[in-house]
């Protein structure tokens, strides 16, 4: 079963064409990387997929319901989860808190004035687990916005993973990071993504290669291949888009 | 020692109190938006001064109304004024929730000058009959006394700033901080953020007017350069970013450092707001997180 589809998927920004016609399918539980050069239209698809926009022509279509141009906290609450390219956290706030809301959303806490947040005890070893998976807990009590830029964009992606989606969308988790902290990261999704399916946008192609099932390379706008990680190495049109000068 | 206040200084002292907690409510539901949710108002004094008329007004139209139901109006009056406009002001944050608000507070204050028939234009309400706090059959407080208002003030405003700070504490409380530090990725972590900033606006505004309302109750006269005009807006501004914006107990160390300002003051000078702006400035330059960061560093530097 396909838990996320989009068919036709067209955007422009003021009649610069960003997306041609993104048919894509992502079949439940598998990993799925979405790659291609700057510009490519990666994110902008994710913006149209998660409700940051709302695609000028196609549809959406999330676990079988037409979702386009749903607002991102209905989607979240149906099980999307979403992480950014550009680290996106509450920076005033600890790592705990950061994770804690997250939490309280998965639990349908929204509007509770009643209670000490922080009595909560569930909540508070949920959180604290989490913390531990994505080995923050030593710096929990510390304002996110001082963390290092690893446990920055550590932080990230165990917000995105917080509400429990089945879908995670992640963009480009690496990005900024070295060779060595790309590593721990991949090690890190794969670890905390077991049985959720994930669709990444990334560049560096030893992540892509190790983690994705299957691939769609994205070029000008348009999907330019998609299939698994062995066909995309050898197919011809993306050598010469995109694989070709990676390599260089 | 808040109870024996009355005992220990004269009726004099015990007024510039209850006025000093009045400026403290009005100051914390301000806070509510500004330090909590991260937005600005320039217009806060039209919940606050609307919150003392509706009580004014209901007490010279409504005989024998009880003075809590007085204060309850006051309140209503503003949780009205909030719920009106939030469908607009929870959609807009940083300049445009500010200058929103000067326009429609500026409208306030000039209805409330030009409709002479109902609010008595410049000279406001005054003189209006100050019911008793009665407890049916069993006993009633005379609220003309100052010893008795007071405890009545301490009592509401008390039980307001508790209500105030026990909502930061919840889970409700978080989602304020959240939307403050990054109102994005709170939608993106599956919360409304337009329905939870309309709910901090109404719960702010109905607090300024509960602020408001006891004003009018303690002053026995309301006006619109009292309570409702940019004054009244730019005053609390002052007092909330003196006593510090970062903290929920900033905003009442404002209204103390104002209210004793004006003691020792207007004696000499007319305009304390003139010393309040030059002491602002000392406090942006050099302390941006205000008194009360001041004596977060202290508590630091001698405490470890």
């Amino acid at each position: 079963m396909n838990i996320l589809e989009t068919k036709g998927l067209y955007h422009d920004f003021k009649g610069l064409k960003v997306l041609f016609d993104i048919n894509l399918e992502i079949k439940k539980g598998e990993r799925h990387a979405i790659i291609g050069p700057n510009g490519a239209g990666k994110t902008t698809l994710f913006n149209l997929i998660t409700g940051t926009y709302v695609p000028k022509k196609g549809r959406v279509f999330f676990k079988g319901k037409d979702v386009t141009g749903s607002q991102p906290e209905e989607l979240v609450r149906q099980g999307m989860g979403r992480s950014f390219q550009i680290t996106s956290i509450f920076s005033k706030l600890t790592a705990f808190q950061n994770i804690r809301i997250g939490i309280l959303s998965k639990r349908g806490i929204r509007f509770n004035i009643f209670q000490y947040v922080d009595d909560m005890e569930d909540i508070t070893r949920e959180t604290e687990e989490l913390l531990r998976q994505i080995n923050l807990y030593d710096v929990r009590d510390v304002p996110a916005g001082i963390l290092s830029y690893g446990q920055q964009r550590s932080l990230e992606i165990g917000m995105a993973l917080a509400t429990d989606p089945e879908l995670v969308m992640l963009d480009e988790p690496s990005a900024g990071m070295s060779k060595e902290e790309i590593y721990y990261a991949v090690e890190l999704i794969r670890k905390l993504t077991e049985n959720k399916t994930v669709v990444i946008i990334e560049h560096d192609m030893d992540v892509v290669f190790s983690l994705a099932d299957r691939i769609t390379v994205l070029h000008q706008g348009a999907i330019l291949a998609s299939g698994p990680p062995q066909e995309i190495r050898e197919n011809q049109a993306v050598k010469d888009a995109y694989l070709g000068e990676a390599e260089e | 020692m808040l109870a024996l206040l009355p005992h220990i200084v004269g009726v004099y002292f015990v007024n510039v109190f209850v006025h000093f907690a009045i400026f403290a409510l009005y100051a914390v539901s301000f806070n509510l938006l500004l330090g909590y949710t991260g937005l600005f108002s320039f217009g806060h004094a039209m919940f606050f001064g609307v919150g003392g008329f509706a009580t004014a007004l209901a007490l010279v139209h409504i005989k024998g109304l009880p003075i809590l139901a007085a204060l309850f109006l006051g309140f209503f009056a503003s949780v009205v004024l909030a719920l009106v406009l939030c469908p607009i002001m929870a959609r807009v944050s940083g300049t445009a929730f500010a200058m929103l608000h000067l326009a429609f507070s500026m409208l306030i204050y000039t209805l409330a000058l030009k409709l002479r028939n109902i609010t008595n234009g410049e000279d406001g309400i005054s003189g209006f009959p100050i019911p008793p706090l009665n407890i049916p059959g069993v006993i009633s407080f005379d609220m003309k006394d100052s010893t008795n208002f007071y405890y009545f003030a301490m009592v509401v405003i008390g039980l307001s700033l508790w209500f105030l700070w026990f909502l930061t504490k919840t889970p409700f409380g978080q989602l304020m901080v959240s939307i403050r530090d990054n109102a994005k990725r709170v939608a993106y972590m599956g919360f409304k953020v337009p329905q939870t900033k309309a709910l901090i606006y109404v719960i702010s505004g109905g607090f300024a007017g509960i602020a408001g309302s006891v004003l009018a109750l303690f002053q026995n006269v309301i006006a619109p350069d009292l309570a409702l005009g940019p004054g009244t807006s730019f005053q609390v501004i002052l007092i909330t970013m003196v006593g510090g914006v970062g903290s929920f107990f900033g905003p009442i160390w404002g209204s103390a450092i104002f209210t004793i300002l004006h003691e020792f003051t207007s004696r000499y000078i007319k305009e304390v707001e003139m010393l309040m702006g030059a002491i602002l400035i000392v406090v942006m330059l050099y302390f941006p997180r205000g008194f009360a960061g001041v004596l977060e560093l202290i508590r630091k530097k001698v405490f470890g």
